[in-house]
């Protein structure tokens, strides 16, 4: 019986060929006026080459996503190689404009930190009280500069709430990458009380960056500086410092994902995730579990990668706040109980819509967000193929 | 004229003050779940305690004068033990598990010697320990009031600049309002436990004199 069940729901969500390259087509033209900012295609073929496969590799995963109704599935395949396209995109770009990866003090005095979302719940305070973004970035000029980053944070968090950390987060993919590595969770189950974390260091990071003036997760606790960059060691302070930053990556973004099978980082660390959490209460979508075919086997609570689900929520026919919109628990359903959702709309007869209209701007944010760096990742590799070295 | 410039300071500064007392005071009281009301007696608590930490420094600024009190800035020993002392208490407060009634509680030292759930002393220690503590507006008031000739006037001069300040901690108490969302506390006391780590942290380097 719940076989039937998982059958006609995977029909359910599956479209014809045809109709899924129609849905397609509003993809390829957003994402094709996107990519190339209206602009003629480049001549050269070292610039033509990685914007034609990036184009066909974001656009082939929309229209497989369409075509199979597995969001979860295609999601992380693009999530995954835009992390990985980012690490190489971003340390090669890094070393090319500045010499390496280390940031000096120099760098920070020019304003030449690039500014990342991580540091947003730590400039709200000192910037409502005194006028300051604490941060040593650009506020418009260069790339990754504050003003870019606060509004495009800012318009997903409206759209999508945590939907950010799933389909939006150039690091969230590193830790899904990792636990993707080994078939079965060595850790099965990781205590409640830990999902609770990432709001404690939230609280942390918000209230000692208002007394210190700076942002202080970015100092001390940020395990993606070990891939992005690290200030120069030049005292046992720093290099402090450095020794956490690699710690925490190698534990949280690698061992911890790989031996639970979920995005440990992020489920239980990532104050920006906490932060997003806290945000899905303003937008429209949401994930709801039909608790009349719910068959309570727990798969979803065991797959969630985020922690966002537990005993009390299905129970309840709704995921925890931390829900990230991922879409694997609405895959992993053996009953098709659990589905994509409009806040105000039924639960049950809206699945197929309510899907599509998340998808849109969720895969539209993914491709915004990854169509760049896929296209320098490629850029790069071609680079070092053609003429042994991967900077001009 | 004295207590009137004490509490100006106090005024004038104490939105610095809650930045420094903050991150002692939040996770805390959203830890422990309370209302309004025992919030606000628990902030009393630890105000009591602030005050009397401000009043000892207040005996201590009268006593050395302005040229010692500025040479004593420069000790960072005693600042590193007091915050040691404060991470130890977070820490504890924090990661204890207040529902953690086992036999073997009484062999421990901290869970045995240190209630963490007395409502009245701990908060009162957090904020003697706090009152201690130089931050910026608490070193402004202190060399002023090194400058007065007479200890009641340096005890006057603190006392005010204690109840100006006090004005921008007691809205605290309203966090009170969301002490029927009981996943605060475990928020409340895991922050408790990191902030400890922090306060750790800041009070080695300061034992080093970095």
């Amino acid at each position: 019986m719940a076989n039937n069940n998982r059958i006609d729901h995977k029909k359910q969500l599956r479209t014809g060929a045809v109709k899924a390259f129609l849905l397609t087509l509003p993809m390829l033209l957003l994402t094709g006026f996107m990519m190339s900012k209206g602009q003629p295609l480049p001549k050269e073929p070292i610039h033509l080459i990685p914007f034609i496969a990036a184009y066909l590799f974001i656009n082939g995963i929309f229209f497989a996503m369409i075509y199979t109704g597995r969001t979860n599935r295609y999601r992380t395949i693009l999530f995954v190689t835009y992390a990985a396209c980012f690490v190489l995109f971003f340390i090669t770009n890094l070393i090319e404009v500045r010499g390496s990866m280390v940031l000096t003090q120099k760098d920070m005095v020019q304003g030449r930190t690039p500014f990342c979302h991580m540091v947003i719940p730590m400039v709200i305070i000192p910037a409502a009280l005194t006028k300051t973004i604490i941060f040593p970035g650009s506020m418009l000029e260069g790339f990754a500069s504050i003003g870019t980053m606060l509004v495009l944070w800012f318009g997903v968090t409206l759209a999508l709430g945590r939907g950010w950390c799933s389909w939006g987060c150039f690091f969230g993919g590193m830790d899904e990458g990792f636990s993707k590595i080994g078939k079965n969770p060595v850790i099965k189950s990781i205590g409640k009380k830990w999902t609770y974390l990432p709001f404690a260091i939230l609280l942390v990071i918000v209230l000692t960056s208002a007394n210190a003036m700076y942002p202080t997760y970015c100092a001390w606790l940020c395990p993606f500086k070990a891939v992005t960059e690290f200030a120069e060691i030049t005292s046992a302070k720093v290099l402090l410092q450095t020794v956490i930053f690699f710690s925490l990556f190698a534990g949280l973004v690698v061992v911890m994902p790989i031996l639970t099978k979920r995005r440990t980082q992020c489920g239980l660390f990532c104050p920006m995730g906490a932060m997003q959490s806290l945000t899905n209460k303003l937008n429209v979508f949401d994930i709801r579990i039909d608790t009349n075919n719910c068959s309570q086997c727990r798969l979803c609570v065991k797959s969630c990668p985020v922690f966002a689900l537990d005993e009390e929520s299905v129970r309840k026919g709704t995921t925890c706040i931390t829900c990230s919109k991922c879409g694997k628990c609405v895959e992993v359903c053996p009953n098709g109980a659990v589905s994509f959702h409009i806040k105000g709309t039924d639960v049950s007869g809206n699945e197929r819509k309510a899907r599509l209209m998340f998808i849109y701007p969720a895969f539209f944010l993914l491709a915004i967000m990854g169509s760049s760096v896929i296209i320098g990742a490629i850029y790069r590799v071609l680079l070092l193929m053609t003429t042994g070295s991967m900077f001009k | 004229m004295i207590f009137f410039k004490g509490l100006m300071l106090g005024l004038a500064s104490g939105a610095v003050c809650v930045t420094y007392c903050a991150p002692l005071l939040v996770p805390y009281l959203l830890g422990r779940g309370q209302n309004v009301l025992k919030n606000l007696l628990t902030i009393l608590y630890f105000m009591g305690g602030r005050l009397t930490g401000y009043l000892m420094f207040a005996v201590i600024a009268w006593a050395v004068g302005l040229a010692a009190a500025s040479s004593m800035t420069n000790e960072r020993a005693v600042f590193g033990i007091i915050s040691i002392i404060l991470a130890g208490l977070m820490i504890v407060y924090g990661f204890k598990s207040s529902a953690d009634n086992c036999a073997g509680k009484k062999a421990n030292f901290f869970s045995g010697k240190l209630n963490v759930n007395n409502q009245t002393a701990f908060p009162a220690i957090l904020g003697f320990l706090t009152g201690l503590n130089l931050c910026p507006p608490f070193l402004l008031a202190f060399t002023e009031a090194a400058r007065t000739e007479a200890l009641w006037k340096s005890m006057l001069f603190f006392a005010a600049f204690f109840v100006g300040t006090s004005v921008y901690i007691i809205p605290l108490a309203m966090l009170g309002l969301t002490r029927r969302m009981e996943d605060l506390r475990y928020v409340g006391r895991l922050a408790a436990g990191v902030m400890g780590l922090y306060y750790l942290y800041s009070g080695i380097l300061s034992l080093k004199g970095v």
